[in-house]
């Protein structure tokens, strides 16, 4: 436990999953569980991604079978639908059976946007996990006003979870 | 002409008075097999014997004892041998399907399974717990975090160098893009559609070079990735070594004297490091079903720590020597041992826990007795006992395989070496055949074991099976046997012997009749057996079973059967025959008829015509040729023709015991000497007109005598037997006291000339006169009809 959380009774979990990194739902509900906090289920849909699928050379390179293959934005909107409802699913099996009160969103937008979005609703001190997170791992806290929209661009690529406090 | 036996000589009695006990439990046991001297120094010759291929077959009729002899010599023998050792099949981690055969000092394999058994319940909860130490679950995330680590970096790096082009590496649900930036976000394709073809085109091929690295890129990964998954391996098994070596440890040390035993744990100690998953894995983890049914499941970790598993195959904790089996079911698997299966989805799986113990395993180092004939009706069993037999070891194989009827994968357990001495328990025939058809037996069983049925007849042998009879009722617990009683007994074994002078040892009619005769003294409130008792004890045996001979001798009552008993007839003559039903014996008389003619043909007999006799019988009537033509006809043809029949006989007949009465039979129709009906004769007779011995003598005159009885005894009537026979009488106490009384007679004759005297109170020479004088006057008839008709009257006769 970093220093400084001692007394804090989270509100709400904020767990981000992207698109290439859908994260562990079940670690992350056990997560709520054990705290008793509101879990948001935030998964991002990267217009950077939406944006790139749209060019007409848009192709990828596959991880980790190196096989390259052309992308297109129907496909990819059916994948990222389909990944969403997975993600759904997981949380609704591993948290209904439980008193912990849950939601799910998909978001349009960058990132940070939708994380900002997120925090804007209230419920401090909120608890951040990001895309590529492990929601066990040591925790950095920041308080509300100190952080920038490029600071929270920089953690959300961190695997570390971030506590927000209240101004 | 030949007296009449005394009737001190028809049964030989025990005297009770030469026993100076009151009743039997005075008397010490004597734990010894009477009359079995060969028998026994044949056992102990074969139970010494340490080489190869001397087994023993015990030879001789059911109810002598032989397993119980064997057992007694076996047992005594046993307890002078240190136990074998115990035998277990464990986990062949070379080849599976072939399970290790483990030898251990007697009585250790149990503590043995339980050591393994107890080492992998440690490692249960020994190898999580090392897993979960915060030293462990660090250096996981550290490998883990590296690898993590420099995948992003290189991803990182590539990026970097890509936005220095101004293209964006982007994120894909399923790997890595790039496009062309504007400013610091991806190009929208609308601005991308309004530049140059020529700035398309050179970002296109940028694109597709930044691809081309990456690729090569992320070919590294996987290596990576098997660099990683190798570092973690090794540290799962630097833990998983801590924790096996420490509990493997007091194992290894338990068995340190043995050497087979520290290879096998070596081996384990390799094996649980590779399989360090299956002690993680959880316990009580959801069951896998079936429609609802649980189901083994092969790759389930219970099934892999199966291998860890000791199956004791047997062992001998407790034993005090060699063992002794007794296989009652001797089957190819009840001797070999089986291979079980489980059903598993469907399929029959099966493991070396599933390997079980056949008689062989059970007697290694010991002793197995077995059944011959049981063995024998047995498919493949016997094939089977002399291929582990020769080759001296045990292998383990289901019928089906060893057939190769069955192709599916199963098991070829390691052979386990053989050490056994086998004793087949069987009939004289069987021993014989077995030697004279199979090749291999006299090889395997070179120690035959020829049980006595009977033992001679004296003071002291009577005592000695005085004690035999003490020793059993004491043993059964039944009353003690009075002296008179005692000597009831062995006048009973005179008689089941079928001779005066012998005794039989049937262990099993005489455990019978002491049974019995106790029942029939607790009956009658009696403390100790008394004759009467054992006499009463026979008597209901003989009822029990004497059905078929009552209504035998009801059928010659009532007229339906002709056998006369008094008066006289030429050419007939009362045979006797003897029956044997259900193990009870006794006597029938039958009518025997002849009629003489002129002819050439000799003696024919009916019933072998009628193919009603047996070749010993066709070979008594022709005997009876060769004494007509020898005694009458020596220098001439015989010009007779005979016809010899057994009357209102339809079962067919076997013996020469009869061939005395059919030659008094054609004598009293040549001579014509009427024959008397009150007197019975039994006897086979050779060429020189000698009465020679048969057998049951006391049934058929008892057969004769009831009959008698039945009609009123006249005084008269007697039975003719061969004078061979005289020491094998042993008749019953009313016979014997109605000769003693004067109502009913037994002669011994010697030769026919006795015997045709007795029979038509001519003397034996005038017989043969008139029976020469008759086949004279067939000559002389026979000779005028081939001079006057220039052939064979009969031959003419035929023509017309």
């Amino acid at each position: 436990m970093a220093e400084g959380e001692e007394e804090v009774r989270i509100a709400r979990i904020i767990a981000c999953f992207a698109p290439g990194s859908a994260g562990s739902p079940e670690a992350v509900a056990r997560l709520a569980a054990e705290m008793q906090a509101e879990l948001l289920g935030l998964f991002i849909e990267d217009v950077e991604l939406l944006r790139f699928a749209a060019l007409p050379f848009a192709a990828e390179v596959g991880f980790p079978s190196a096989a390259r293959r052309s992308v297109d934005l129907a496909g990819l909107e059916r994948q990222l639908h389909a990944q969403a409802a997975g993600l759904r699913q997981a949380l609704a099996t591993a948290l209904d059976p439980t008193a912990v009160s849950w939601s799910f969103r998909v978001a349009r937008a960058s990132p940070e946007n939708a994380v900002e979005a997120a925090l804007a609703e209230g419920y401090a001190p909120a608890l951040i996990i990001p895309p590529r997170g492990n929601p066990r791992a040591e925790r950095r806290v920041l308080r509300r006003p100190e952080i920038s929209e490029e600071a929270l661009r920089a953690l959300l690529r961190s695997v570390q979870p971030v506590l927000i406090l209240p101004a | 002409m030949n007296p009449p036996l005394p009737a001190e000589a028809l049964r030989l009695r025990c005297d009770p008075a030469q026993f100076e006990f009151a009743t039997t439990a005075e008397l010490a046991d004597l734990d010894a097999a009477l009359g079995q001297e060969r028998a026994l120094g044949a056992i102990e010759f074969g139970v010494g014997m340490r080489n190869e291929g001397y087994n023993l077959f015990a030879m001789g009729p059911e109810g002598i004892g032989r397993r119980t002899i064997v057992r007694r010599h076996l047992e005594a023998q046993a307890k002078t041998l240190p136990p074998p050792s115990d035998w277990c099949y464990v986990f062949n981690f070379k080849a599976p399907h072939k399970p290790r055969a483990q030898r251990l000092p007697a009585g250790q394999a149990p503590a043995f399974r339980d050591s393994m058994a107890r080492l992998v319940e440690e490692l249960r909860t020994a190898v999580p717990a090392a897993f979960e130490t915060d030293e462990y679950r660090n250096r996981r995330q550290q490998i883990e975090a590296e690898l993590g680590e420099r995948q992003e970096r290189v991803l990182g790096e590539f990026g970097e160098r890509a936005k220095a082009q101004n293209i964006a590496l982007i994120r894909t649900p399923t790997g890595f893009g790039f496009g062309p930036m504007s400013g610091e976000a991806v190009m929208e394709p609308e601005e991308y559609r309004k530049l140059p073809a020529a700035e398309q085109k050179r970002l296109e091929e940028l694109v597709t070079r930044l691809q081309e690295e990456l690729e090569r890129v992320l070919h590294d990964l996987p290596k990576w990735r098997r660099e990683s998954m190798r570092k973690l391996r090794e540290l799962n098994r630097e833990v998983t070594r801590a924790a096996v070596n420490s509990a493997l440890e007091e194992v290894k040390a338990e068995y340190r004297a043995l050497p087979e035993v520290q290879d096998y744990l070596a081996e384990v100690q390799e094996d649980m490091l590779e399989n360090a998953e299956a002690f993680r894995a959880s316990k009580d983890g959801e069951p896998v079903t079936l429609f609802g049914i649980p189901v083994a499941r092969a790759d389930a970790p219970e099934a892999t720590l199966r291998r860890y598993a000791v199956n004791v195959l047997i062992e001998h904790s407790g034993a005090a020597g060699a063992p002794i089996v007794f296989e009652d079911n001797p089957s190819h698997d009840a001797l070999l041992g089986r291979i079980e299966h489980l059903s598993q989805m469907g399929a029959l799986v099966t493991d070396f826990t599933l390997i079980k113990a056949g008689a062989l395993h059970r007697a290694n180092g010991g002793y197995l007795v077995i059944d011959a004939l049981k063995l024998l009706a047995q498919p493949f069993a016997w094939d089977a006992l002399k291929r582990a037999l020769r080759s001296r070891e045990i292998r383990t194989q289901s019928l089906g395989q060893a057939l190769s009827l069955v192709s599916t994968v199963s098991l070829e357990p390691e052979p386990i070496p053989l050490e056994v001495k086998v004793v087949l328990v069987g009939q004289r025939l069987h021993y014989y055949l077995l030697h004279a058809y199979d090749p291999e037996f006299a090889a395997l069983f070179k120690v035959a074991v020829d049980f006595e049925e009977d033992m001679p007849r004296g003071p002291q042998n009577d005592l000695l099976y005085a004690r035999v009879v003490a020793a059993f009722g004491r043993k059964e617990g039944l009353r003690p046997l009075e002296g008179a009683a005692v000597a009831r007994v062995i006048e009973q074994g005179a008689r089941d012997a079928g001779d005066a002078a012998k005794l039989s040892v049937s262990m099993q009619a005489l455990a019978d009749l002491l049974r019995e005769a106790d029942y029939w003294a607790a009956k009658a409130g009696r403390a100790a057996i008394s004759a009467q008792d054992v006499q009463r004890a026979v008597d209901a045996q003989v009822e029990r079973l004497d059905r078929v001979r009552q209504r035998l001798l009801e059928n010659v009552l009532r007229g339906s059967q002709l056998i006369d008993t008094a008066g006289a007839r030429s050419g007939q003559v009362n045979g006797l025959a003897m029956a044997q039903l259900g193990g009870f014996a006794f006597g029938i008389p039958q009518r025997i008829t002849a009629r003489v003619r002129l002819g050439s043909g000799g003696v024919v007999d009916i019933e072998r015509e009628s193919e009603l006799g047996g070749p010993i019988h066709s070979k008594g009537v022709l005997i009876l040729s060769g004494y007509l033509s020898g005694r009458y006809a020596p220098g001439r043809p015989l010009s007779l023709s005979a016809s010899l029949v057994f009357e209102q006989n339809y079962g067919g007949i076997e013996g020469d015991s009869a061939s005395s009465a059919e030659l008094y039979a054609l004598l009293s129709s040549l001579a014509e000497a009427p024959v008397r009906q009150s007197l019975a004769v039994t006897g086979s007779v050779n060429q020189h007109g000698d009465v020679q011995a048969i057998g049951g003598v006391n049934e058929k005159v008892e057969g004769f005598f009831d009959l008698c009885k039945a009609r009123g005894l006249a005084g008269g009537q007697g039975v003719l037997i061969p004078r061979a026979n005289e020491q094998h009488l042993m008749l019953r106490e009313e016979v014997v006291a109605a000769v003693a009384e004067g109502k009913f007679a037994v002669y011994a004759v010697g030769t026919v000339d006795e015997g045709i005297e007795l029979l038509t109170g001519v003397p034996a020479l005038e017989v043969h006169a008139r029976v020469e004088a008759r086949l004279s006057e067939f000559a002389e008839r026979a000779r005028a009809y081939a001079t006057g008709l220039g052939g064979k009257p009969w031959q003419k006769a035929k023509k017309k």
